[in-house]
C-alpha cells in the first residue's frame, strides 16, 4: 500500500518536466525514506538523481519498499492534467500494475483520478559515492540556464573553467566564439541572486551543452543551481526542491585533446 | 625432413630466439618454413632437447582431464609447471613443445603475435596467391571438416554449402582449421589453475585474445581516442570491407554527428543500405568496444547487440570451453582484424564429441545458408578479402536465455534473409560482421560457447533515421531483448551535439562522439 500526498503538487509536475527529456522510462523507488528515482538517459551519458523525502509529503505511507516503472511522458501527461494549485496524490496498491494520481482541487470541489499502467523496466542503480569536488559554484538557475542558452546557438560543447577569477563558460563554433564570466558575488540584496564559488583547486571541464540545456529544464524547480566541478568527476548540476529534496544531474565531461575536432 | 635441412632450422630457431627474442611456435614454425605441422612439433622438441636449458618452453598438454566429469583439455604451461599441470590430465595425455622463447611472455598475447602477424601477411596475400594459409597444407588433421582446397572462397561459396561439407565450406574455416588442427583436438574445459594462468589459456582462447591484442587493444585503451583513429584502425581490421564503396560511409561516419542526417538520405538515393549499416556497424562495433573497456558487464552489451543485429546474417562456429576462461577472455574485447585468427572452430571437439559436432554442424548448414548473398556482394566489391569483423566476448552468465535469443536472431535473420538479398547485391559495400562469442548451458548439461557471426545489416528504409527507429522498436518490442536494452548502451557515451532530429538520430549520432564520457565510468552499479 502507498500514499503519498503532495500539497504543492506542482512540483511534482516541474520535476516530471525537467527530467521527462532526458529519460524516458524510469523507476521510482519508494521506501520508508522518500520518493526517488535514479535514471540513465538513453546514452549513458547523464544521470538523473531525484529524491523528494517523506517529511515533504502532508501524508506518507510506504508499507514495503516498491519500484514502479513509469514512462515519464506517459506520467507527465496525466500530471498536465492537475492544475498548478492542486494536491496531488500518488496512491498505489502492492501487486498492482497501476498507479493512481489523484488530483484535488484547493477547494476540494474537484477531485479527479487517473490511473497509469506501470510497466516493468530492468534499470541499473548505480552508487554514486559521495565526492569532495574542486569547486563548487552556486548561482542563479536562471542565469545558469540563459547562459547555456545562449551558448549552444554559437558551439555544441561549453567549458566550464573555474579560477580564482571566478567561473568561466566557452564555447567555439563555426561562426565565433564566447566566453561568459562570472565573478562571486554576494553583496545582493536577495540571496538567490548570489554567485558564490568555492575552490579548492582550479579545474575546467567540457560538456556537451545539448545534456546542460536539458538539465536547466529543471530551472522553475529552484531559484538556485549548485555545480560540483571535480576534474575526474561527472559533472554535478542540483536543483534543490524546496524543503523536500533535489534533482541532481550527473553529466560526463568531454575528454578534451583537440577541441577543435568536435567542433563541426 | 632430411636431417641437414633440420640442423639448418634449429640454428635459426636458435637466432630468433635468442636474437630476435621470438617467440617461435611450432605453427609459426610451420608456416614460416614450409613444413608440416607434426615437423614442425618434432623441430621444437629436438630443440629443446638439444638447447632446452637457456630457453623458455612452453608445452601444449592435451588430454582428457581427470576430473569428473572428464572432459577434452588442452592447456599451454609452462616448464615449471609441467608436472603438475600433468597431473590434472588422464595418464596417456600428448605433451608437445608449443613454442619455445628466451623467457615467458608476460602477455599471454605475446605467445601468438608472431603467429598472428604471419597469418595475417599470408592472409592479405593476393587471391591468386596459394599460400599455406590458404590451402591448409600443413595441417595435421585430417578429416571432412578440414580441407586442402585453395579455392578463394568468397568468391567461391555462392553455392549453398553441402551439409558434409558445411563447416569446412569456407576458405576462412579452412583455415581456422590448418591453425588449430595442428595441435590435437582442443579441449572442452579450460580451468583456470592458478599461477599458471596466462599460459594455459585454451588455445582458441589464446587466439582471440591475441587477435585482441592486435585489434582492440587500441581503441580499448582509451576512449580518448579520435574518431579518425578508431576508424582507421577498424578499417584496417576489416581491411578490405571498407575499402570499397563502404569507405564513402565511413567518411561519413567519422564526420560529426551533425553531418549525419544530411549524408542518410544521400545513401538511402543509391539504395546504398550497406552503408548506412556499415556506418551503423562500425558505431555499434566502437561502442562495444569501448563499452568493454570501461565496464566489466560490457558482456551484455554484446548480448544486445547480437539481438539487434536484425536480419543480420550470421555464421557460427561453435565450439566449448569452460566459462572461467570467459572471465578472462571477457574482460577484454576482442576484435578479429581477419579470418584466419579468427580461428575459434569447432574442430576442438571434433574426435572426441563427434555427435555433437554433427550437430553443430546441422546448425552451421543452416546459419550459413544467407552467407552466400553477403559474399557475393563482398566478392563483388572487394575480391577476395575477409570480410570486417568483430569479435567480441560474451561471456558467461548468458544461460540458457541465450539460446533463445539466438533463437530469435536466427528467424529474424531467416526472414530478412530474402527481403535483402536483391538490396545488398546493390549495395556498394560489404557487410560487416563480427562474431560474439555466446555461452550456455546445452541440454547435456555442457557448457557450450559458440562464436557467433553477426551481420549488421538492417532493414531498408527510406530514411536513416527511419530505419533506427524500427530497429530500435524491434529490439523493445522484443521481450527477450527488452531487459538488455538498458545494459546495451553502456558502452562509451554519446554526446549527441546533434540538433534533435528525433530520438534515433539523436541516439545514434551521440554514439560517434568518442570524447563524450560515460557516466558508467565514473559510477558503478550497485
Amino acid at each position: 500500500m502507498l500514499e503519498l500526498r503532495l500539497v504543492q503538487g506542482s512540483l511534482l509536475k516541474k520535476v516530471l518536466e525537467a527530467i521527462k527529456d532526458l529519460v524516458t522510462d524510469a523507476n521510482f523507488d519508494c521506501s520508508a525514506t522518500g520518493f526517488s528515482l535514479q535514471a540513465m538517459d538513453s546514452s549513458h551519458v547523464a544521470l538523473v538523481a531525484l529524491l523528494l523525502r517523506s517529511e515533504g509529503f502532508e501524508h506518507y505511507r510506504c508499507d514495503r519498499n516498491i519500484s514502479m516503472g513509469m514512462n515519464l511522458n506517459n506520467m507527465s501527461k496525466m500530471l498536465k492534467c492537475a492544475g498548478n494549485d492542486d494536491i496531488i496524490t500518488i496512491k498505489g496498491d502492492d501487486g498492482s500494475d497501476t498507479i493512481t494520481f489523484m488530483f484535488e482541487s484547493p477547494t476540494q470541489d474537484k477531485i479527479a483520478d487517473f490511473e497509469m499502467k506501470l510497466m516493468d523496466i530492468d534499470s541499473e542503480h548505480l552508487g554514486i559515492p559521495e565526492a569532495e569536488y574542486h569547486a563548487i559554484v552556486r548561482m542563479p538557475s536562471a542565469e545558469f540556464s540563459r547562459i547555456c542558452k545562449d551558448l549552444s546557438s554559437i558551439g555544441d560543447t561549453v567549458v566550464i573553467s573555474v579560477t580564482k577569477e571566478g567561473v568561466k563558460f566557452s564555447t567555439r563554433g563555426d561562426i565565433g566564439a564566447a566566453n561568459i564570466v562570472l565573478r562571486q558575488n554576494t553583496t545582493v540584496d536577495k540571496p538567490e541572486e548570489a554567485t558564490i564559488i568555492e575552490m579548492n583547486e582550479p579545474v575546467s571541464l567540457t560538456f556537451a551543452l545539448r545534456y546542460m540545456n536539458s538539465f536547466t529544464k529543471a530551472t522553475p524547480l529552484s531559484s538556485m543551481v549548485t555545480i560540483s566541478l571535480s576534474s575526474e568527476l561527472p559533472v554535478v548540476v542540483e536543483y534543490k526542491i524546496a524543503e523536500m529534496g533535489y534533482v541532481r544531474f550527473y553529466l560526463a565531461p568531454k575528454i578534451e585533446e583537440d577541441e577543435d575536432e568536435t567542433k563541426p | 625432413m632430411s636431417r641437414i635441412e633440420t640442423l639448418g632450422l634449429l640454428e635459426e630457431i636458435q637466432a630468433l630466439i635468442s636474437d630476435k627474442l621470438q617467440v617461435v611456435s611450432y605453427k609459426w614454425l610451420s608456416r614460416n618454413f614450409l613444413v608440416s605441422s607434426n615437423v614442425a612439433k618434432r623441430l621444437l622438441q629436438e630443440f629443446v632437447e638439444n638447447h632446452g636449458n637457456d630457453t623458455e618452453v612452453v608445452y601444449s598438454l592435451s588430454g582428457w582431464l581427470k576430473k569428473n566429469p572428464s572432459s577434452y583439455h588442452v592447456r599451454l604451461v609452462s616448464r615449471s609447471m609441467l608436472a603438475e599441470a600433468k597431473g590434472d590430465f588422464d595418464d596417456n595425455c600428448s605433451v608437445q613443445v608449443y613454442s619455445v622463447q628466451a623467457c615467458i611472455p608476460k602477455d599471454p598475447a605475446a605467445l601468438w603475435n608472431t603467429e598472428f602477424v604471419q597469418a595475417e601477411e599470408l592472409f592479405k596475400q593476393p587471391s591468386a596467391v596459394n599460400n599455406c594459409l590458404r590451402d591448409n597444407r600443413f595441417c595435421g588433421i585430417s578429416n571432412s571438416f578440414v580441407k586442402r582446397n585453395a579455392e578463394q572462397a568468397p568468391l567461391s561459396i555462392a553455392a549453398p554449402q553441402s551439409k558434409s561439407a558445411g563447416s569446412a565450406g569456407l576458405d576462412k574455416s579452412n583455415i581456422l582449421h590448418k591453425n588449430i588442427a595442428v595441435s590435437p583436438p582442443q579441449q572442452t574445459k579450460v580451468q583456470k589453475a592458478s599461477p599458471t594462468v596466462s599460459m594455459q589459456s585454451s588455445k582458441s582462447e589464446r587466439n582471440s585474445t591475441g587477435t585482441n591484442s592486435h585489434a582492440s587493444k587500441p581503441p580499448v585503451d582509451k576512449e580518448i581516442i579520435p574518431p579518425v583513429t578508431a576508424n582507421g584502425n577498424k578499417r584496417q581490421n576489416g581491411k578490405s570491407s571498407s575499402e570499397g564503396g563502404g569507405s564513402l560511409a565511413n567518411l561519413w561516419d567519422r564526420a560529426s554527428a551533425k553531418s549525419k542526417p544530411n549524408c542518410a538520405p544521400a545513401e538511402n538515393n543509391k539504395l546504398s543500405l550497406n552503408t548506412t549499416v556499415s556506418a551503423e556497424a562500425q558505431i555499434r562495433a566502437r561502442e562495444e568496444i569501448e563499452g568493454m573497456s570501461s565496464d566489466d558487464d560490457g558482456q551484455n552489451a554484446n548480448v544486445k547487440r547480437a539481438s539487434n543485429g536484425e536480419g543480420g546474417r550470421k555464421r557460427r562456429v561453435v565450439f566449448d570451453y569452460s566459462d572461467e576462461e570467459d572471465e578472462y577472455g571477457g574482460a577484454v574485447n576482442l576484435a578479429s582484424p581477419d579470418p584466419p585468427k579468427g580461428k575459434l572452430s569447432p574442430d576442438s571437439k571434433q574426435r572426441t564429441e563427434t555427435l555433437l559436432l554433427e550437430k553443430k554442424n546441422l546448425i552451421f548448414d543452416k546459419q550459413k545458408e544467407p552467407e552466400p548473398e553477403v559474399k557475393e556482394v563482398k566478392a563483388a566489391k572487394i575480391e577476395t578479402q575477409p570480410p570486417k569483423e568483430e569479435l567480441s566476448v560474451v561471456s558467461k552468465g548468458m544461460k540458457p536465455k541465450m539460446a533463445s535469443l539466438e533463437k530469435i536472431q536466427r528467424s529474424n535473420l531467416e526472414k530478412d534473409a530474402n527481403k535483402e538479398d536483391s538490396v545488398t547485391n546493390a549495395a556498394p559495400t560489404s557487410p560487416k560482421r563480427r562474431k560474439v562469442l555466446k555461452t550456455r548451458i546445452d541440454e547435456r548439461g555442457r557448457e557450450v560457447t559458440e562464436v557467433v557471426w553477426e551481420g549488421e545489416e538492417t532493414e531498408i528504409k527510406k530514411a536513416d533515421s527511419h530505419s533506427t527507429e524500427i530497429a530500435e522498436r524491434n529490439a523493445a518490442t522484443n521481450i527477450v531483448n527488452r531487459p538488455l536494452v538498458a545494459k546495451k548502451t553502456r558502452a562509451v557515451g554519446n554526446t549527441a551535439l546533434t540538433n534533435a532530429t528525433g530520438k534515433a538520430v539523436n541516439r545514434k549520432a551521440g554514439n560517434k562522439d568518442p570524447k563524450q564520457g560515460n557516466i558508467l565510468s565514473f559510477f558503478k552499479q550497485v
